[in-house]
């Protein structure tokens, strides 16, 4: 069989404290893994770090969000026929070495989509803050119940896909907050999606892009565009 | 002729002029100025020929015509900024797509400007 490409995509908005040892990270995994950073508009020197690297950078020419940012990943993915892209985001939370888990599911073809999810056991230990947990919980507990299957960590953004998810979120993935409405995304246009244990590390520099004030506008936007995305085709897509 | 009716024949005719004119210096296209040529023209209409505003709005059954005036006037400006904001979100998306492509595009350029520069060293 021929051998698996593997591009890791990297979204990063002002992350220059961080995307260097993020690549290091990545680069240190014994998997043949080719590496990109999607530059979402930085107004600091991510796009200077990353270059001095060896991944490849795409720099975008204003800030489209995480969403638009991952998405140029998935296009560069689709145009240059990788085989699986897994988004590692760019201000080191997360665990690199899971990486390979990420895989396990997709090479093993049970599933189209994995998540790193922080809460499926064997629980490998992850500390939060009590809103972001009712957040996830709240999430969590909403989309298990419309999809009518248990995901743990909605918005976790460690994830792996596959061709087949690649080609569809290339043409189409939400913007804004879009880990909780990508699994939907997913569902509707028939991807299979499974969670594998990972950890995850404190952000080591910068700022979430979720803020405490803006944490109930992101519940309750994110809500609705859940609640809507329902309401939308079961299969194929307009754009 | 009434103040308030020479007044509101000035308006709208004024409206209709600016937007023909803006059309004419290419700043407005056809597609745009066509609803507000329409909203214009209907105005004109009202304007020189007053007692029409007033038997409609008694048929549609509205206590005083200018209460009828005021809420077509509200309608209008509900629909018009509704189709504001599709015609903003459509330009956004676009905008995405092509910010999309041009970073790509960017990227693989700058590879193969590599690529090229590399062959030219080695065969010197």
């Amino acid at each position: 069989m021929k051998k698996q490409t593997i591009l890791i995509i990297v979204p990063a908005f002002n992350e220059s404290g961080n995307i260097g040892r993020v690549i290091e990270e990545i680069s240190a995994s014994p998997l043949p893994v080719d590496i990109l950073v999607v530059n979402d508009g930085s107004r600091d020197d991510t796009a200077k770090e990353a270059s001095q690297t060896r991944a490849g950078v795409i720099s975008l020419p204003f800030n489209l969000g995480i969403g638009g940012a991952v998405q140029t990943g998935f296009q560069f993915a689709r145009k240059h026929g990788y085989d699986v892209a897994v988004q590692v985001d760019g201000d080191g939370q997360h665990d690199t070495q899971f990486i390979g888990d990420l895989l396990a599911p997709l090479k093993a073809d049970r599933a189209d989509v994995t998540i790193g999810s922080r809460f499926l056991a064997p629980f490998l230990g992850y500390r939060s803050t009590l809103i972001r947990k009712i957040g996830i919980t709240f999430f969590s507990g909403l989309i298990s119940f419309l999809m009518r299957c248990k995901i743990t960590d909605p918005t976790s953004g460690f994830r792996a896909y596959n061709k087949k998810a690649i080609e569809i979120f290339a043409r189409y993935y939400p913007h804004d907050f879009p880990e909780p409405e990508a699994i939907l995304v997913a569902k509707r246009l028939g991807l299979k999606v499974e969670e594998v244990p990972v950890q995850m590390k404190k952000r080591q520099a910068g700022q979430s892009s979720i803020r405490y004030f803006k944490t109930l506008y992101y519940m309750v936007k994110v809500t609705f565009a859940i609640l809507l995305d329902m309401l939308k085709k079961k299969k194929g897509m307009e754009r | 002729m009434t103040g308030v009716k020479a007044i509101a024949i000035w308006l709208s005719v004024s409206i209709f002029i600016f937007v023909v004119e803006l059309v004419r210096r290419e700043k407005l296209s056809f597609k745009y100025a066509m609803g507000w040529l329409l909203a214009s023209s209907t105005a004109i209409v009202f304007a020189v020929f007053d007692r029409l505003p007033a038997f409609l709005s008694s048929f549609l059954g509205f206590e005083l015509p200018s209460n009828f005036i005021f809420f077509s006037l509200l309608v209008m400006f509900i629909f018009l900024s509704l189709f504001l904001t599709i015609f903003l979100c459509r330009q956004e998306s676009r905008n995405n797509v092509i910010a999309q492509k041009m970073a790509i595009l960017e990227n693989e350029v700058e590879q193969l400007k590599k690529t090229l520069l590399k062959e030219a060293k080695d065969k010197e």
